[in-house]
């Protein structure tokens, strides 16, 4: 390697490192980019919080259907008073029959 | 037309309490054992009339029918209206355990009332017991709701205001309870009149005879 080609890559590389202050003009892409996530995010946060609110309102309706009642109270309540009027049938015959 | 857990005063509840007991004693003087089957289906039918919705413009409303049960049962209806209620209260979570006694009150002293209401009116033809029938209907559904009102109001609210407001409200329950009674009494009185003969005659034979 001749002084020359040392000389050469050793001015390139004072240019390269004179060009630093090139990247403070740079630094207003990243700033760029961080807008860009924010808006993203804001946008995945909006989409995030709506689901949310869906499932809360199927959740509510869930709710409201668990509170309802079910064929099987139906039938547990007939059950029920057609039982304690055949056990007061059964009562009345048997206080008649004595 | 159900008070939840918790509206009225302590008192109150317990003072309703110890009348629907009262009444509820008295009413089991009333029974005699011929007329259990009939308590029963009435009841069964009162327990579950509340399940069903009928269309009303926009809305729903459903039944309550504590006239027809009255004009079934005579006296007997506190007990099996008061049944009924624990039942759904217990099954169904309509109104709560503590106000079951002010509840059984809202619709036992209208059946009552009605019961007497149509006994009293119901003629012989089929279609005057028909109307005399659905008469008794509208009648226990806003004597119901008047109930309410007062009972609302021991709760510190101002009597005219609620009553407008039960009244009002219960408006087309009160039509449609009507036209369902005099229906279903029409259907009773040209298929089984016997179950439209008074439960209650002879006092004496009661079930403890």
């Amino acid at each position: 390697m001749t002084t020359l080609q040392k000389s050469l890559a050793i001015s390139i590389l004072c240019l390269m490192l004179a060009g630093q202050p090139g990247t403070l003009t740079a630094q207003e892409a990243p700033q760029e980019t961080s807008q860009e996530i924010i808006t993203l995010l804001k946008e995945q946060n909006r989409n995030l919080s709506q689901n949310l609110r869906r499932i809360q309102r199927e959740i509510a309706a869930l709710r409201a259907d668990l509170d309802k009642p079910t064929i099987k109270d139906v039938f547990a309540g007939i059950g029920y008073i057609v039982g304690l009027f055949g056990f007061a049938a059964f009562a009345a015959s048997r206080t008649r029959s004595r | 037309m159900h008070i939840s857990d918790g509206v009225l005063p302590l008192s109150v509840s317990i003072g309703s309490y110890a009348a629907s007991a009262l009444l509820v004693s008295w009413s089991t003087r009333h029974i005699r054992s011929e007329n259990l089957p009939r308590m029963a289906v009435v009841t069964s039918a009162f327990f579950i009339a509340s399940l069903v919705h009928v269309p009303f413009g926009p809305t729903s409303v459903h039944l309550l029918m504590p006239g027809l049960a009255g004009a079934l049962l005579g006296p007997a209806a506190f007990i099996s209206i008061g049944l009924g209620l624990l039942l759904q209260s217990l099954l169904f979570q309509f109104g709560g355990l503590t106000a079951l006694g002010a509840n059984t009150l809202i619709m036992g002293l209208p059946a009552m009332a009605c019961g007497y209401f149509f006994q009293r009116f119901k003629g012989r033809t089929q279609l005057r017991q028909s109307i005399v029938g659905g008469a008794a209907g509208a009648l226990g559904t806003m004597l119901a709701a008047i109930i309410l009102a007062i009972l609302l109001v021991t709760g510190g609210e101002d009597f005219f205001g609620v009553a407008k407001i039960a009244v009002a409200a219960h408006v087309p329950v009160i039509i449609i309870e009507g036209l369902i009674s005099a229906f279903t009494i029409g259907f009773i009185a040209r298929v089984k009149p016997a179950l439209l003969q008074p439960s209650f005659y002879k006092k004496t034979k009661s079930i403890h005879d």
